[in-house]
């Protein structure tokens, strides 16, 4: 007998990535707030050991709507304008 | 002519090897599975008269597009009888709409599960339970129907536990979690009326939730006294901070009791969200809120949550002094409460 497989069937795509900077020095970096508690004073942190550390020029938060949904088109534009790197990705 | 049905076919020798396959491929919630044989797949579309290559929703955080198809062969697994799938597919219709934001409550820590609650006519004609032992075995539509729509996140969507489904406790109302109002016994506005339906149509409301908590109260022969056992517990609920949207089950007796006084819904509602606010200084004492006690934090009040955000459903046995809230996930901004027509 045959059966039917109930999972979704990935589809092939080809994703462009970015080029990855070779070099942090003078880079503009978004950091992303997903709104989690205490998610804005880590990033902070991460943003001055940036700087301090790596030569980072200069940092700019981006705040979410929320922490479950994806970063809305205003702002994903305003980083695209804006940064060289954005640093995402704040769990629990 | 029925549209060819396109997923991956795998042959297996028998219905025990079938069984044991979708173990082995993960497809299973733990439990055995109907194979989704074609002949069983083409009957269970009939049952909602769609074609295969029909699309029931769009997950666009997960770039997951769901067929009638993938639904069918998941309701097969699942157990369902055809007639049962006019309202899986309400039901993943209203997970893929944007206000629930599936991407949310399908892959959190929190571990939600999806409370569907069948309104209209199909609920009786299903027999989908809307009595004794309300989220307790016994009745095929309420454990298949609510198990199919667990599977299609699974298999469909990517929620697979300890995967794309991070869920640090979960809970039993993961592998189903479906209930009836009990229109027939209800004095009451159904809940897919308030949420603007006629009465004669059918519609499945869908709220991602934690499981039930039962509350007791055998002396109070008065609404405010029912209700007031109600909200002392709601209002220490895992949710505080949330404000996300709370179910409100109120069975046989205590329906009985607040109806004789008179009560409507929204009377109910309004009563519980006056009597649910919390105070700062309990709110900081007890962990849930941040920051050193402050002058005015006694008297600061933060409401549980919106009042709209209430949904009161008449459902459970006839007999017994209980009845039960159940907190939504997160909060109602995040992941709203959605409601389809079953078609």
């Amino acid at each position: 007998m045959e059966i039917l497989d109930p999972t979704t069937e990935a589809v092939t795509q080809t994703i462009a990535w970015a080029a990855r900077p070779t070099s942090l020095q003078g880079k503009r970096v978004a950091l992303i707030d997903n709104t989690k508690f205490n998610s804005d004073n880590l990033l902070v942190r991460i943003g001055n050991i940036l700087k301090q550390e790596h030569g980072v020029a200069e940092c700019r938060m981006f705040r979410k709507h929320n922490a479950s949904v994806p970063a809305h088109p205003e702002i994903v534009a305003e980083m695209e304008q804006w940064a060289d790197l954005v640093v995402a990705g704040i769990g629990d | 002519m029925a549209a060819t049905l396109t997923s991956k076919r795998l042959s297996v020798r028998d219905e025990a090897d079938a069984i044991e396959m979708a173990y082995d491929k993960g497809w299973s919630d733990g439990l055995p599975v109907v194979p989704p044989t074609e002949a069983r797949v083409r009957t269970m579309l009939e049952g909602a008269r769609l074609e295969a290559n029909h699309q029931v929703g769009i997950i666009r955080d997960r770039a997951v597009v769901i067929s009638a198809e993938k639904v069918a062969i998941n309701a097969v697994m699942a157990g369902c009888k055809p007639e049962y799938f006019p309202v899986v597919v309400a039901a993943v219709e209203a997970i893929a709409d944007h206000r629930f934001n599936y991407h949310g409550p399908g892959t959190s820590t929190g571990g939600a599960g999806v409370l569907m609650i069948v309104n209209g006519p199909i609920a009786r004609r299903l027999d989908i339970n809307a009595g004794d032992n309300l989220f307790g075995p016994g009745w095929r539509s309420n454990l298949t129907i609510g198990r199919a729509v667990r599977l299609v996140m699974r298999n469909v969507c990517g929620s697979r536990p300890g995967l794309l489904d991070r869920g640090t406790l979960g809970h039993p109302g993961k592998l189903s979690y479906v209930i009836a109002e009990n229109e027939a016994e209800s004095p009451w506005t159904p809940l897919h009326v308030e949420r603007g339906f006629r009465p004669e149509q059918s519609a499945v409301t869908v709220i991602a939730s934690d499981a039930p908590h039962q509350f007791y109260n055998q002396l109070s022969n008065t609404a405010e006294g029912v209700l007031t056992t109600a909200a002392d517990d709601m209002r220490i609920s895992g949710n505080v901070m949330g404000q996300s949207t709370y179910v409100v089950v109120l069975a046989g007796e205590h329906m009985r009791t607040i109806a004789a006084a008179g009560w409507d819904k929204k009377r109910i509602r309004q009563f519980l969200f006056d009597k649910t606010h919390n105070s700062y200084v309990h709110l900081k004492r007890t962990g849930r809120m941040s920051g050193d006690l402050a002058a005015g934090d006694e008297t600061r009040m933060r409401p549980l949550t919106e009042l709209e955000n209430i949904l009161v459903v008449a459902a459970g046995g006839r007999a017994g002094a209980f009845s039960c809230y159940i907190p939504g996930w997160g909060s109602a901004k995040n992941s709203a409460a959605v409601t389809k027509e079953i078609k």
